[in-house]
């Protein structure tokens, strides 16, 4: 299979007042399409920093990213919102969806910014709304849902889009275990379907979902064979 | 791959509607200074119109006035008045003047058969009719031939004929002044003109309540002085007017030994005089109005700012999902332009509409111009704007790992 990432001694530091914090310590990393693939460590460990990085959210201080192979460390930020907005989606551990848009908003916000039509952009939210199983919710608020529902929102806005690689940073922390199995059964469903999911947890049981482990520790990986 | 600007706006617009105690207060801010400026800007107008209409009422700006100069104490007790030796020799030294007429006046009683009133009556020329630009509604004004002859003759205006004769014709009727019978040959045209002054709704009603004889026969069989304290006269024309009064007063002047003991004064020269002191008033009203436009621009860019604070998170989310930089400074941007066009168009009515009431109030009409609502309306708005586009451009340079941790 097609290596879809491709990360040769990435480096990144933060910079605190007139102290560099080094967060990740020259990262290596392949991932192929249609891999399920858990990123872990404690916290601390620069497994945030990677996938924000892996996400174009943010830019490496050093090294090399490709991605599909086109070098994204040397993108444009115009450009990197287009990547963000094509072929990657994102699941955070806090939903982050939109307190006063309902569900359909949320989930059109992305086809909004790639410029599809008012029209198009309700029958594509529609069906990945059903997909999640949340049709009798589409009208409701984020506030009215409970946390297992608005994590369902948050994948069907982030795959809604159709992108390539899914990025979910501790989509289970804030739930329950039986929401947090359901909702990393659905990630199992995608990955069959052909998109590329990566999860960061600290959580050895999410973990053992994804068919590869990467295991980071103080900025740098400790062990990237399938576990 | 763009959101479009109509979704840009439609999103501002519900961003604005969810925000609606701030954006009200931010819009009346807005109202307040827009008003403000349109109603300024058609006060000074209105006072300067109505000043000119009340000048042009009065013998338009071609007239020449020369009275007593009250301000001078006259220490040498030089003479105050003009003899008819004086008054003939200046006619003849400026003959480019159109009119002249020397006028004397006193206060008396009038009265006819059981009725009495007590009011001004001034000894003229015929040339008082020409310079004034005022005639008789009914029989005729004061004649060459009644001044060569002191006719006992009197014109009245209208509040007098009311007061001594009611609804009765007084042409051919007498009237005593000061033991004297006069025939009355005219009665003047019926003067008004909207008043500035509380009490009284006509500025020209003193006008209705004088009584013109001829000035021979004011001094022949009168007084039997010829002490005339004022003259009024003519030009040719408005533009010829200052310079016939420079040369006016320069004979004057002469004529008193270089003491001014006579105020020689011309309508065009204030009419541009006060041309002159409205548009100084026209600015400093203007830069109070832009003050409180401003003080309006920093309470948008505060709103604004605390509203991105506010949704840091928010921006966040939605660069995270592909928002770009520009879509983020756009949805800024509408809320900005909603709320100063919301504000300055409703300002724009405020304001227009509080016209008539401020002139009801103060008695001086306000007349509103386009260019005054377009000064106005870019004043404003263009505050608003600016105010708006720096919040936005600080929102849209935030970064989203940061933007997305915010709490």
């Amino acid at each position: 299979m097609a290596s879809l990432i491709e990360v040769n001694d990435l480096t990144k530091e933060y910079k605190m007042g007139k102290i560099t914090v080094p967060a990740l310590n020259g990262v290596d990393i392949d991932i192929n399409e249609g891999e399920f693939v858990a990123i872990m460590g404690p916290s601390g460990s620069g497994k945030s920093t990677l996938m924000h990085i892996l996400g174009c959210l943010d830019t490496a201080t050093q090294g090399e990213y490709i991605l599909n192979r086109e070098k994204v460390s040397h993108i444009k930020k115009k450009k990197l919102a287009s990547i963000r907005n094509q072929r990657i989606g994102f699941v955070f551990q806090t939903f982050n969806l939109l307190p006063h848009l309902n569900v359909q908003k949320n989930v059109e916000l992305p086809l909004m910014y790639a410029g599809y039509s008012k029209r198009k952009r309700t029958e594509l939210a529609k069906k990945v709304i059903a997909e999640v199983g949340l049709t009798d919710r589409r009208k409701h608020k984020p506030s009215e849902l409970s946390g297992g529902q608005r994590q369902r929102v948050a994948i069907a806005r982030a795959i809604v889009n159709n992108p390539s690689i899914i990025l979910a940073d501790e989509p289970t922390g804030n739930l329950d275990t039986n929401s947090g199995s359901d909702i990393l059964t659905i990630f199992s469903e995608l990955n069959l379907k052909g998109h590329t999911v990566i999860i960061v947890t600290h959580d050895a049981a999410v973990a053992k979902r994804a068919n590869r482990v990467i295991h980071i520790v103080d900025g740098l990986i400790e062990n990237g064979d399938i576990s | 791959m763009a959101i479009s600007l109509k979704e840009s706006i439609v999103f501002g617009f519900s961003d604005f509607w969810s925000r609606k105690v701030r954006s009200l207060v931010t819009i009346i801010g807005i109202i307040l200074g827009t008003m403000s400026i349109i109603v300024v800007l058609s006060l000074v107008n209105g006072i300067n119109k109505q000043t000119l209409q009340w000048m042009m009422e009065r013998g338009g700006l071609s007239k020449i006035t020369v009275r007593r100069n009250w301000r001078y104490d006259n220490p040498n007790k030089v003479r105050s008045y003009f003899t008819w030796k004086e008054i003939k020799l200046i006619r003849s030294l400026i003959p480019e003047a159109k009119y002249m007429n020397p006028q004397k006046r006193y206060w008396l009683r009038h009265s006819y058969e059981d009725k009495e009133y007590n009011c001004s009556i001034y000894g003229v020329l015929p040339d008082f009719s020409k310079i004034e630009e005022w005639d008789t509604e009914d029989g005729r004004f004061i004649s060459e031939f009644d001044i060569n002859q002191s006719n006992d003759v009197i014109v009245i205006g209208t509040k007098v004929k009311e007061e001594l004769f009611g609804n009765k014709n007084p042409i051919g009727q007498f009237i005593t002044v000061h033991e004297r019978r006069l025939h009355v040959i005219g009665i003047m045209k019926h003067r008004y003109m909207k008043s500035n002054n509380i009490g009284s709704d006509n500025a020209l009603g003193y006008l209705n309540r004088r009584t013109f004889v001829p000035l021979s026969t004011m001094i022949h069989k009168g007084t039997g002085d010829d002490n005339i304290s004022s003259l009024a006269l003519k030009a040719q024309d408005a533009e010829s007017a200052p310079e016939l009064r420079k040369k006016l007063e320069a004979i004057i002047l002469n004529l008193r030994h270089g003491e001014p003991v006579f105020m020689i004064e011309s309508a065009q020269e204030e009419a541009e005089e006060m041309a002159q002191s409205q548009k100084t008033f026209q600015i400093i009203f203007f830069i109070i109005s832009i003050i409180s436009l401003l003080v309006g621009g920093i309470v948008i860019a505060n709103i604004m700012l605390a509203s991105i604070q506010e949704r840091t998170r928010e921006i966040g989310i939605r660069l995270t999902v592909g928002a770009r930089r520009r879509d983020i400074f756009i949805q800024f941007l509408v809320q900005t332009v909603l709320i100063t066009f919301i504000g300055g168009i409703l300002g724009t009515l405020v304001g227009l509409s509080l016209l008539k009431m401020v002139s009801g109030y103060i008695n001086i009409e306000l007349i509103a111009e386009l260019s005054m609502v377009l000064i106005a309306l870019t004043v404003s708005v263009g505050i608003g704007l600016l105010a708006g586009i720096i919040p936005a451009i600080l929102a849209s340079k935030l970064n989203p790992v940061e933007a997305l941790r915010y709490e």
